[in-house]
């Protein structure tokens, strides 16, 4: 048996102008909800119907799937698009910097994103000084941006510090922190009235401790991202009622560091994948959830957090993150399941067109 | 040329070291393994069949076989050959695997300590590894020896060294020049990797090296060659002597008495004939260098050459050409697809890392590209998969690499096949390793699905007769 992938530029299948369905062995709804050989109805860039007994519309284009069907995978920390400009190290803080505005939507390194079964990232500003701006969430085709700004971005970790720049000590650091939100303007404001969450950048237990406090103090939401043993201090991250997402683990990733992961599941917090675009591989994301997944995690709560789990910490659950009706038709088809690193996503829709695709060849 | 020893520390970082060492390993067994589909080597399954071990061996593989009275019968849905990681660094203390000044003849399995990183050894088991190559030295051009060893803490040491040299390791690819950098995380540190630089002086100087090393080994086999065959013909001589010696004895001896007689009539000193004296022919000096190259040159050894860029491959190439019996194996190969003609002609495997690396770090290729083994593999390469031999804790995580090549193209067969026979056919320990059949070692692993998914699960490892993992533990 020889399978050979290779990848096509388009998909010539696959009309993507009139309504079309995509009868699948598999669809994964979400929340855990397995259909087998159900369709998924397509137009207009939407979902219009998920069943098994579900009528193809007159006109439609039927897609047979042997495999599983899911919504599209959501990365939760990256600089797609946005390398060269993440990086301001000239000043301490940049609150109103907006990475949603810099971002090149039709930069080459989304074609790896998507390709991997990614159809939207959160694109992240530098961790540098206290606050490098403000988050968005793009689709990672299509050039649509589903929310900007999405996270005011916190700095707690010491990879914030320069030498020679303010802040360059974990106290100077809070104290320009703490100044900021004094007489909080702008989006500060909006953080500060609970708005808008933030995104604290940590590292080490204790910048969670910090950051944890400093949410408390200031009433502010949002996720920790970074810290890879946020878990040891789960009842407290529970607690303060912050959401986590998990830098993305490499190879050889420390037992010690996935048990911290099932911790934080065991503690229901809600978690999502980074994936530090480009300088980890796209398939680096679904990697980290399986690696989990093979340690222990619960395999619900990894695909959870590959998904709407993902979805609701980027603020974008009413538009992406499950297969429902009237949500965007992010779609992937898998070659089998996708929590085998071995499965690959044989075509990947975003608002119904398809973005990628590899052919089978036998 | 320095080599930053930094990223090691790692290893170090990442969990009880040692924990449980000197922890004995649990006893031989005869055990009978029953499996719905018996994975015999890629491409033949057993369907409802057995697998009898006893004494450390297969004994039997077949349908219809009995458990013997006091057999322990171990049972999975899917069973296969214990997976070898071919480029490993488990177990090798650091200091061993960034040695600068090996030889050929350093032996790996000199610096392998068998009481270190017990953690990350029982994770290996757990994924189904059960067996590595480790190498020293690769801070050397030339990094000498590597060796086989199973993974199982504690193990009599026959049973933990399968081979003391399975291949003679060179590099003509980058090495880490540049300065790491570390950034600590949670427990441990990240090694964020170096610069690699290297200009065309050194590289010239890196394909130098090799092809004037093995040139050394090849005058060291003709010069041991023509004293083998200058010994022969010696003894050769020697002996047609002595035939005609013991022939004309009587003769002589008369002769001699006669001439004695003479000599003593004519009040004449007697003297003794002579013979010329045949000399024995000297070997060449002892080198052990020479020893392992030599090997190499003449096919006992197999030769594992580390190149990524095209002008390194291609001058590897060129330099072991001359040297026909030489089994080389290319190790890294990021831009072997190039060479893909020339590898399947000579029949040159390439061992690949699938790491997913992504692009703008410090590392001058593309991101170990995914999809190599798959191309390598459809243009008729054979491939081997390895974890990369630097990161120890990465040969647990084996079967996650070898899923990514699945998924970048590399068929199920042969990636299993990389992980398995292959690798043992190119460090020579197929006789033991690689495949479920009588004779062979006891090493296999018993799945709950097919072997090679993430999904599945390995409900028992079986290492050498012994099973050192169960659902339990």
């Amino acid at each position: 048996m020889l399978s050979i992938l290779l990848a096509l530029a388009a998909a010539p299948a696959l009309q993507n102008d009139g309504p079309l369905a995509i009868r699948a062995k598999a669809v994964w709804t979400g929340g855990g909800k397995v259909l087998e050989n159900a369709v998924v109805v397509v137009d207009n860039g939407r979902i219009q119907a998920v069943g098994v007994d579900v009528a193809i519309p007159d006109g439609a284009e039927l897609v047979e799937h042997d495999g599983v069907l899911t919504a599209g995978l959501i990365a939760l920390h990256g600089a797609t698009g946005a390398v060269g400009e993440t990086r301001d190290g000239t000043r301490p803080a940049l609150p109103e910097g907006r990475v949603g505005l810099a971002v090149d939507l039709r930069h080459l390194d989304f074609v790896a994103l998507r390709e991997a079964g990614i159809t939207c990232i959160l694109v992240t500003p530098d961790a540098a000084g206290i606050t490098g701006g403000t988050t968005a969430v793009v689709k990672t085709a299509g050039g649509t941006v589903l929310r900007d700004p999405a996270h005011l971005s916190l700095v707690f970790s010491n990879e914030g510090l320069s030498g020679n720049t303010p802040p360059t000590s974990t106290s100077g650091a809070l104290a320009l922190l703490q100044n900021l939100f004094a007489e909080p303007r702008g989006i500060v404001a909006e953080a500060r009235a609970g708005k808008l969450p933030c995104l604290f950048e940590v590292r080490e237990r204790e910048d969670v401790r910090r950051a944890i406090a400093f949410a408390k103090d200031k009433k502010l939401n949002g996720a920790l991202h970074g810290a890879a043993l946020a878990g040891e201090v789960a009842g407290d991250i529970k607690a303060a009622g912050l959401s986590v997402i998990v830098p993305a683990l490499a190879i050889g990733t420390p037992k010690r560091t996935l048990d911290a992961v099932i911790r934080l599941q065991k503690e229901e917090i809600p978690l999502g994948f980074g994936l530090d675009t480009p300088w980890n591989h796209a398939e680096a994301l679904r990697l980290s959830a399986v690696m989990c997944v093979r340690a222990g995690l619960d395999r619900q709560a990894a695909w959870e957090a590959l998904t709407a789990g993902a979805a609701r910490i980027a603020g974008i659950e009413a538009r992406v993150g499950r297969i429902e009706r009237g949500l965007d038709a992010d779609l992937v088809m898998w070659s089998g399941d996708p929590l085998d690193v071995g499965s690959v996503a044989r075509r990947v829709l975003i608002g119904g067109r398809s973005v990628a695709a590899q052919e089978e060849v036998r | 040329m320095h080599f930053n020893v930094g990223w090691l520390a790692l290893s170090f970082c990442t969990g009880p070291a040692g924990s449980e060492a000197g922890a004995t390993p649990p006893a031989r067994e005869t055990i009978l393994v029953r499996a719905d589909h018996v994975i015999v080597r890629p491409g033949l399954v057993l369907e409802g069949a057995q697998v009898l071990v006893r004494g450390g061996r297969i004994v039997a593989v077949g349908t219809g076989l009995e458990a013997p009275e006091g057999a322990r019968v171990v049972q999975g849905a899917w069973v296969c050959a214990g997976l070898i990681d071919p480029w490993s660094a488990l177990g090798l203390a650091s200091d061993a695997l960034a040695e600068t000044n090996a030889t050929p003849a350093t032996r790996s399995v000199d610096g392998f300590d068998p009481y270190n990183m017990d953690h990350l050894r029982r994770e290996a088991l757990r994924a189904g590894v059960t067996s590595a190559r480790v190498q020293i030295g690769l801070g050397a051009r030339i990094g000498g020896l590597g060796t086989v060893v199973r993974l199982v803490p504690g193990l009599p040491r026959e049973e933990t060294i399968i081979s003391d040299a399975s291949n003679l390791w060179m590099t003509a690819g980058l090495t880490q020049t540049g300065p790491a950098q570390f950034v600590e995380s949670g427990e441990g540190f990240t090694m964020v990797e170096g610069g690699r630089v290297q200009d065309p002086f050194e590289r010239a100087d890196a394909a130098d090296r090799i092809v004037s090393a093995l040139q050394a080994g090849k005058n060291y086999l003709i010069a041991k060659n023509e004293h083998r065959h200058e010994l022969e013909d010696w003894a050769k001589k020697m002996a047609e002597k002595d035939a005609e010696l013991d022939k004309e004895f009587k003769k002589s001896k008369k002769d001699r008495e006669k001439a004695q007689k003479d000599a003593e009539e004519k009040d004449k000193k007697f003297e003794e004939k002579k013979y010329k004296e045949d000399k024995k022919p000297q070997p060449p000096r002892f080198d052990e260098d020479n020893e392992v190259l030599s090997n190499a040159i003449d096919g006992r050894l197999p030769l594992l050459v580390g190149a990524e860029r095209s002008a390194e491959i291609r001058a590897v190439l060129a330099g072991t050409a001359p040297h026909g019996r030489l089994r080389l194996v290319l190790a890294g190969g990021s831009e072997s697809v190039n060479h893909a003609r020339e590898l399947v002609e000579r029949r040159i495997p390439v061992l690949v890392c699938p790491t997913p690396l992504g692009r703008n770090r410090p590392d001058e290729f593309e991101a170990h590209d995914l999809s190599l083994a798959g191309r390598l593999s459809r243009e008729g390469v054979q491939v081997l998969l390895g974890s990369g031999g630097r990161d120890p804790a990465a040969t647990r995580d084996l079967p996650l690499l070898v899923g990514l090549a699945i998924a970048h193209g590399l068929s199920r067969d042969d990636a299993l096949e990389a992980v398995t026979i292959g690798a043992a056919r190119a460090l020579d320990v197929a006789d033991r390793l690689g495949t479920v059949e009588a004779g062979k070692d006891a090493d296999l692993i018993v799945l709950d699905g097919p072997p090679l998914e993430s999904t599945s699960h390995v409900l028992f490892t079986i290492s050498s007769g012994r099973v050192v993992v169960t659902p339990e533990g």
